[in-house]
């Protein structure tokens, strides 16, 4: 009897010793090295943005003797979110999901740099259908958007089509969502969707390389210009980091060549300094468009 | 000439009744699911599908991408082991509450029986979503997800387990003064461990299945990079990925398979029915397990600092209240009833094909059709369906039609292959040819498992139908996907309560046809 009743204790003691092992060793983890945390909207493929950030995150270490890692996502909110928790430093972010961070984060998100291109950013609406000339004739078509927190491939696009009198929830005949702009280019290129909308740039890149067919697509209408993507940083990030990466970022120049590299894989000229200013506009057409309460 | 009255089919006026309502009720929900077989041969939907799989051959092989896909197939091997890990944890607790097993009394625990209604009736899709919010970036938020879904289902079906196996063991246990924990260890786990065992590896070949599905909302693993495939149609990437898929699944398939036939072998006559294997086995588990959360880091200790706690507080505070807003609960309303379309008319679709499928089941191509079709998920068959008929629901009740078909029509194989073969055999000898022996003397005998297997499969599909749109084949998940995109929480909760509300109807009303049934 008595023995037993050791022997209960001893195991009831050896259970608690390993969780309360468990438990502490989980909680010492947290060690802090010097990392900087980055990420993006995953507004191409995520394979594709994770080799065109491979030179700069290199050059961004040598730049701040931080280590940098970057994680791929395959949702925008998800970004957002993951700089709004803290679980990220540096992000890029497209303008409207900078104005989602800033509320998200109360305001404390800071823009730091952005290409000399995203001051002034367009969108191309695009379809194989030669009998689509313009905005009016999509009544009644299925359309395809990128994904639904997209600046170029979602907001805007909705805004000036509701400028020209078009409302996509009753005027289309069914909506798509192909959440990443080179996608919206394969929709439309297939016949999923009559017509669609993509973000300049990555159309003026799909045409370059020959990943689209230009007999068959063609670009029928293009958006007005307006400011769209910078690199973000969290608020409460050291001021002496973020003065540190925005000039590394800026002291990029075309004229060197291993900088012209690093540039050209993020399709900027040069990068320039940006302000939150510069993204009222956006924050506006997205209260009017219905996407910001 | 029915002109002697006892000669009349007895039961003629409920099936009178049963033939007119059936209509009534189906034909607007096939209308609600835009179901136009036409779609199927429109030759501009043709030329897009046909492209799409001829792009199919040759599959995808060079170094970099199957150095990519390697590694998102361990990734979802250790996401689903991982998240059965965290089920099964959760799941042993639930039970042991929720269960009648054991008890003195009788009693129906709502607290945890509901408790349990409320983690299965949200898709894992949809809190793999909500996790990828909480936590970012990984495969956590899809162990979390796997674990509370499954947690669920684990439970609920431990719990019936327990009370279905003899319960004398037990009670004289407990009259002869031993807890209620003692009684069952003893009295009912001996009984029920064969059942409980089996179950659980089945489960865990699901969760495989289920870990690909979560990818598509960011949670890694396999699904991710078929998601990137799909969408830009890279058609020699997907047919890699879908052959590894289905690798995957055959020989998780096969492990579970083994597994189970070897708990139905007789312990061995030894003083412990515990030998070599055994403890192999259960080391073998226990590294499995281990590797899966050390892979890729899956450190759900970070869930419990203080920073996340906080951070999770919120993001759930801003679920409520939910939107009820007239318009919106509109809007939310259409989607419910074009879900319930779809997952009444893929069913249905189902159901036909797998019945004729499993009537030449023996036949080898049958099998491997079958095979096929249930291991391809819903959702990767509706990436492909809304090429094929385009965007809409219809898509989405073919893509379901498409994966429940191949489990029915084993299930049915099996279910005519264990009816009383007395009535067929008899009809057969009076000299009645195949089929009439077939549809008068087998098919009735057979019937009410056919009838329940279907009913069990509709309550699996409208869980199903609720995120096919989340790859644009109709129902709630676009509206939810898209909600959740723009931080508009109060309405993606309007949206998830529906979807809650919905899988709880389907469910009772699944029950109560059974009941009805027999």
């Amino acid at each position: 009897m008595k023995f037993s009743t050791w022997r209960r204790l001893a195991l009831k003691g050896a259970l608690a010793c390993v969780a309360a092992a468990a438990v502490s060793a989980s909680c010492l983890v947290s060690a802090d090295e010097a990392v900087l945390r980055v990420s993006a909207i995953p507004d191409e493929a995520p394979t594709e943005l994770q080799r065109k950030f491979a030179p700069l995150g290199k050059y961004l270490a040598a730049q701040t003797g931080m280590k940098v890692v970057f994680t791929p996502v395959s949702d925008y909110a998800a970004v957002v979110e993951a700089l709004a928790t803290k679980k990220i430093d540096l992000a890029w972010l497209g303008g409207f999901t900078f104005v989602q961070a800033k509320v998200r984060t109360k305001g404390t998100a800071i823009p730091i740099v952005q290409r000399e291109e995203d001051a002034r950013f367009t969108s191309k609406f695009i379809t194989a259908d030669p009998g689509i000339k313009s905005l009016a004739d999509l009544k009644g078509k299925t359309f395809a958007f990128g994904a639904p927190s997209s600046t170029s491939g979602s907001l805007m696009p909705r805004f000036f089509l509701q400028q020209a009198g078009l409302d996509p929830e009753k005027d289309f005949k069914r909506i798509a969502y192909s959440g990443a702009h080179d996608a919206t280019a394969a929709f439309v290129a297939a016949g999923k969707a009559e017509a669609g909308v993509l973000n300049a740039s990555v159309w003026d890149k799909l045409v370059e390389t020959g990943k689209v067919d230009t007999d068959k697509l063609h670009v029928f209408a293009t958006t007005p210009p307006y400011f769209d993507y910078n690199w973000t940083v969290r608020g409460d990030l050291d001021p002496v980091l973020v003065r540190k990466l925005t000039d590394a970022f800026l002291k990029l120049d075309p004229a060197k060549p291993e900088d012209m590299e690093i540039l050209k894989l993020q399709r900027a000229g040069r990068f320039i300094p940006t302000r939150k200013e510069n993204y009222e506009g956006i924050e506006k057409a997205a209260r009017s468009a219905g996407l910001l309460k | 000439m029915l002109l002697n009255p006892s000669a009349r089919d007895p039961a003629a006026r409920s099936r009178l009744i049963a033939a007119l309502t059936v209509p009534v009720v189906l034909w607007p929900l096939f209308r609600a699911a835009e179901v136009e077989p036409g779609a199927l041969f429109d030759p501009d939907n043709l030329k897009v599908i046909g492209h799409f799989l001829a792009a199919f051959l040759p599959p995808e092989s060079g170094a970099e991408f199957l150095g990519y896909l390697a590694r998102a197939t361990l990734e979802t091997l250790a996401i689903a082991t991982a998240g059965m890990v965290l089920a099964f944890l959760l799941a042993v607790p639930l039970a042991y509450l929720a269960t009648g097993a054991g008890r003195e009394q009788p009693t129906l625990n709502p607290l945890t029986r509901s408790l349990l209604t409320v983690l299965r009736g949200i898709p894992e899709l949809v809190w793999a979503l909500l996790f990828v919010r909480v936590f970012g970036l990984g495969p956590a938020a899809g162990v979390l997800a796997l674990g509370l879904t499954y947690g669920g289902m684990l439970a609920k079906v431990y719990a019936e387990i327990l009370e279905s196996v003899d319960a004398a063991p037990a009670r004289v246990l407990r009259h002869n003064g031993a807890g209620r924990p003692l009684a069952m260890l003893y009295g009912l786990l001996p009984l029920a461990s064969k059942e409980l065992a089996s179950y659980t590896v089945y489960r865990w070949e699901c969760a495989i299945r289920a870990s690909v599905v979560m990818g598509f909302v960011g949670a890694g693993g396999l699904g991710q990079l078929m998601d990137q495939a799909m969408k830009m149609l890279n058609g020699g990437e997907a047919a890699t990925i879908l052959l590894t898929f289905m690798l995957l699944v055959f020989s998780a398939d096969g492990l579970s398979g083994w597994l189970r036939r070897s708990l139905d072998r007789p312990p061995a006559n030894r003083p412990s029915p515990f030998g070599g294997r055994s403890a192999f086995f259960g080391l073998a588990l226990l590294a499995g397990a281990v590797a899966s959360f050390k892979y890729r880091d899956i450190d759900l200790a970070s869930l419990w600092r203080l920073e996340a706690v906080n951070s999770i507080g919120t993001f759930v505070a801003d679920f409520f209240p939910p939107d009820l807003s007239a318009d919106w609960l509109d809007k939310v309303a259409r989607g419910v009833w074009e879900t319930l379309a779809i997952s009444v008319v893929g069913t249905l679709l189902a159901a036909v094909a797998g019945m004729l499928l499993a009537l030449p089941r023996r036949w080898m191509p049958f099998t491997v059709l079958l095979n096929t079709l249930r291991s391809v998920p819903e959702l990767v068959w509706a990436t492909m369906t809304v090429l094929a008929v385009g965007l809409g629901p219809f898509a989405g009740a073919l893509a379901l039609a498409l994966h429940t078909a191949g489990v029915l029509g084993r299930l049915y194989a099996e279910a005519l292959a264990n009816a009383p073969p007395a009535a067929g055999c008899a009809l057969r000898l009076a000299g009645a040819p195949g089929s009439p022996a077939f549809c008068y003397g087998t098919l009735p005998g057979a019937a009410p498992q056919l009838v329940a297997y279907t009913l069990y499969r509709w309550e699996m599909n409208i869980r199903m139908a609720a995120i096919l749109g989340f790859v644009g084949a109709g129902g709630l998940g676009q509206l939810l996907y898209v909600e959740l995109s723009l931080f508009h929480q109060a309405r993606a909760s309007t949206v998830i309560v529906a979807m809650l509300l919905l899988s709880i109807a389907v469910d009772q009303a699944s029950a109560w046809l059974r009941r009805k049934m027999h």
